[in-house]
């Protein structure tokens, strides 16, 4: 018993970085309907950022962690307006190649100004404590990626349900013709969306970079919170949260009493399933756009 | 008669002339040897990039001081990202189309198999592959030349250590799926049968693993008191970090992969003092044991040398002096050597000759040993089957722990 409830909370815990990023990928999809699969590098660089202001110009840990989510937010406005807006007539397929194309670049920028050296990110709390309950443990760390996922889910909620941005990029979302006629700017609120998202998985960044770092850190957490916002329907907040826990639980029961060869690729066969039974997610809401 | 003896002279020169063309060795000019090597300098792998860089350094070392018999060493080292595809590609452009003498170490053991039969094929020496595979020697092949001690004798000499030495009761592994991680357990299952043991859990990572909180938790339900780690320091990171959060420290062990310790004891903020890895050289352990010698300040005479010349003249600003980095000097070592002894008259089967004499030849690493070349006996390509054990100073400097000691080679069907 102790094994079962260690493997649920291990996989909350995990779960909880890939709340992160699956929130970051709704934003955005929710904005542009575009699978962003520059979401993992969008929070690689600030959090190198970060890692940069500690070690070359000495300043703290909190000042450089305000640094990289400031510098997050800059640049996920600058890829939307220098980028992505450029495109003409884009469909689907050319955005998600113009993302992946993104994905190369900021990657390769990374490897080739940071180099390849494995790193630790300074932490105010080290990565090793943890709190027992029972024989049931959870890390320190894990508890507050726990909260920032839960706090970041609520106030993205809230967001769009009472204030005037959060408002206009669900109508900007739902129709983009109709909400520019209302006076929205329309570009400008994508543009803001493409910030707000990197700021989101950049606070994922920051939590596993105290564990390690590395120019590929963020590509396993990418792909398990892309799984979790297909499970969750790609347009839910509170679905992309309950997608990467569901996703992090069944890897580790999976880990756990199944196999740990196939562990890493439970979270697809996961996607297969739930596509199979609900093929627009879990916690979408069906709606047919009018011609 | 004036024309027909023109025509005969410019016969006679064209026929000398193919002659000598035809008797020249590819890669070898009167003032050049070239000589390749493949390098993941990005991708997953890119740390391991160090490895091309060593080698690049201490070739520019070696044409400093006048090169090879009036020859200089031209490196010609690629970006494979630790990709077999691009691994051929390279190779083939290389020798194909530039013509490469001889191939130098090379990262990865897919990577190196993906150009085996090719290189094999074609008669080029290939000497000094960057990983301890078993498929470099068995079956052993004419013109590959093996330097790294294989993963198979860490396994059993860290396993051997545990039982003998610190009186450990239940060992387990956590191995790569692949042929560095397989072999490992390999090693490990070898030694607990001779003392009729069993593995107390074998736990799998794969490459593309981030989490390794379901890991840690099977290596403590198992209560193994001891831990052989064949996976890449960066796992080797996580699972420290994750089982010291559980409250589960059993004693540590890794491989020659994981022994740059000024590395890992920054990457697992000091999580590393006290693990036991296997190493292939870098310090002298003979007459040393309990002695404590960090690499940044290193007593063997050749390093030190290595330090100061090759290293501070010919190494980038911003490289690190640390194991991968010297591991490409002392791959290449043998194979230098092997040119210098072929002399000025420089042919592939002068130096596959060479090599094949080589005994008891000792650079920065073990000793390595060839012989004539025998099909059924991989003896004769292992080259350094020789490896000490050191454990990890809180500073990240090394304690020796055993003296050099001769691994067991273990057949693929035994």
């Amino acid at each position: 018993m102790i094994d079962f409830l260690q493997m649920i909370i291990s996989g909350i815990a995990v779960g909880s970085s890939y709340a992160l990023m699956a929130l970051g990928m709704v934003l955005i999809y929710k904005a542009s309907e575009v699978p962003n699969f520059v979401q993992g590098e969008m929070a690689l660089l600030p959090v190198f950022i970060a890692y940069m202001i500690i070690h070359s110009y000495g300043q703290s840990v909190f000042a450089a962690f305000f640094g990289a989510l400031a510098f997050a937010m800059l640049l996920g406005c600058l890829l939307e307006f220098i980028v992505v807006r450029r495109a003409k007539n884009p469909n689907i397929l050319g955005l998600i190649i113009i993302t992946i194309g993104l994905e190369m670049v900021l990657l390769g920028f990374v490897s080739w100004k940071f180099g390849a050296d494995q790193r630790v990110m300074p932490f105010p709390i080290s990565s090793y404590s943890s709190v027992m309950f029972g024989g049931v443990y959870i890390s320190i760390l894990d508890l507050l990626t726990l909260v920032a996922a839960l706090v970041i889910m609520t106030g993205l909620f809230f967001f769009f349900r009472f204030s005037k941005l959060g408002v206009a990029m669900k109508a900007t979302q739902q129709n983009e013709t109709a909400a520019r006629l209302m006076g929205i700017r329309t570009n400008r609120v994508k543009m803001i969306t493409w910030g707000i998202s990197a700021t989101v998985g950049t606070v994922a960044g920051l939590l596993l970079a105290p564990v390690f770092m590395e120019p590929y850190m963020m590509w396993d957490p990418m792909l398990k919170g892309f799984a979790a916002a297909v499970i969750g329907g790609m347009t839910s907040l509170p679905g992309a949260v309950f997608g990467a826990y569901i996703v992090g639980i069944v890897e580790h029961l999976f880990g756990g009493y199944v196999s740990m060869e196939y562990k890493a690729v439970v979270a697809f066969a996961v996607i297969v399933l739930v596509l199979c039974v609900k093929p627009s997610g879990l916690f979408a809401r069906h709606y047919v756009k009018k011609v | 008669m004036k024309n027909t003896l023109l025509g005969l002279l410019l016969c006679a020169a064209l026929v000398t002339g193919f002659a000598g063309a035809a008797n020249a060795e590819v890669g070898v000019t009167d003032t050049e040897i070239h000589i390749g090597q493949w390098s993941p300098q990005t991708g997953p792998a890119a740390p391991w990039g160090a490895v091309a860089r060593g080698t690049d350094a201490y070739f520019k070392w070696i044409n400093a001081n006048g090169g090879i018999h009036g020859r200089k060493l031209i490196h010609h080292y690629f970006d494979d990202a630790y990709n077999p595809a691009k691994t051929i590609a390279g190779v083939k452009q290389l020798q194909e189309q530039t013509g490469m003498f001889a191939w130098a170490s090379g990262v990865g053991t897919a990577c190196g198999l993906a150009v085996k039969d090719y290189l094999m094929e074609n008669r080029i020496p290939w000497v000094g592959p960057s990983s301890g595979s078993r498929h470099w020697v068995d079956p052993p092949q004419k013109y590959l030349f093996n330097v790294y001690p294989l993963y198979l004798g860490d396994a059993q000499l860290l396993t051997e250590y545990a039982i003998t030495e610190m009186g450990k009761k239940k060992i387990a592994v956590v191995y790569q799926e692949d042929d560095y991680g397989k072999q490992g357990l390999e090693g490990a299952r070898y030694m607990l049968k001779k003392h009729d043991m069993e593995l107390a859990e074998a736990v799998p990572v794969a490459i593309t693993d981030t989490d390794m909180r379901p890991h840690a938790m099977r290596l403590r339900q198992a209560e193994a008191d001891t831990v052989l780690l064949f996976v890449t320091p960066g796992h080797v990171a996580r699972v420290l970090g994750t089982a010291k959060a559980m409250k589960y420290e059993p004693q540590w062990m890794s491989t020659t992969t994981c022994g740059d310790f000024p590395l890992m004891i920054a990457i697992t903020k000091g999580l590393y003092e006290g693990v036991i890895t296997a190493s292939f050289g870098m310090m002298d352990p003979t007459g040393n044991v309990g002695e404590v010698e960090n690499i940044n300040n290193p007593k063997h005479e050749l390093m030190a040398k290595y330090k100061k010349e090759v290293f501070e003249q010919f190494a980038a600003e911003d490289e690190r002096w640390g194991y991968t980095f010297t591991a490409g000097i002392g791959f290449v070592e043998p194979l230098v050597e092997a040119i210098r002894r072929a002399g000025r008259d420089l042919t592939r089967e002068k130096v596959v000759a060479e090599l094949e004499k080589m005994e008891n030849f000792q650079g920065i690493m073990g000793r390595i040993n060839y012989g004539p070349f025998d099909p059924q006996d991989p003896h004769c390509r292992i080259g350094q089957q020789e490896i000490f054990l050191q454990q990890c100073t809180a500073d990240g400097a090394s304690k020796i722990l055993t003296e050099w000691e001769t691994t067991k080679f273990i057949p693929k069907s035994e």
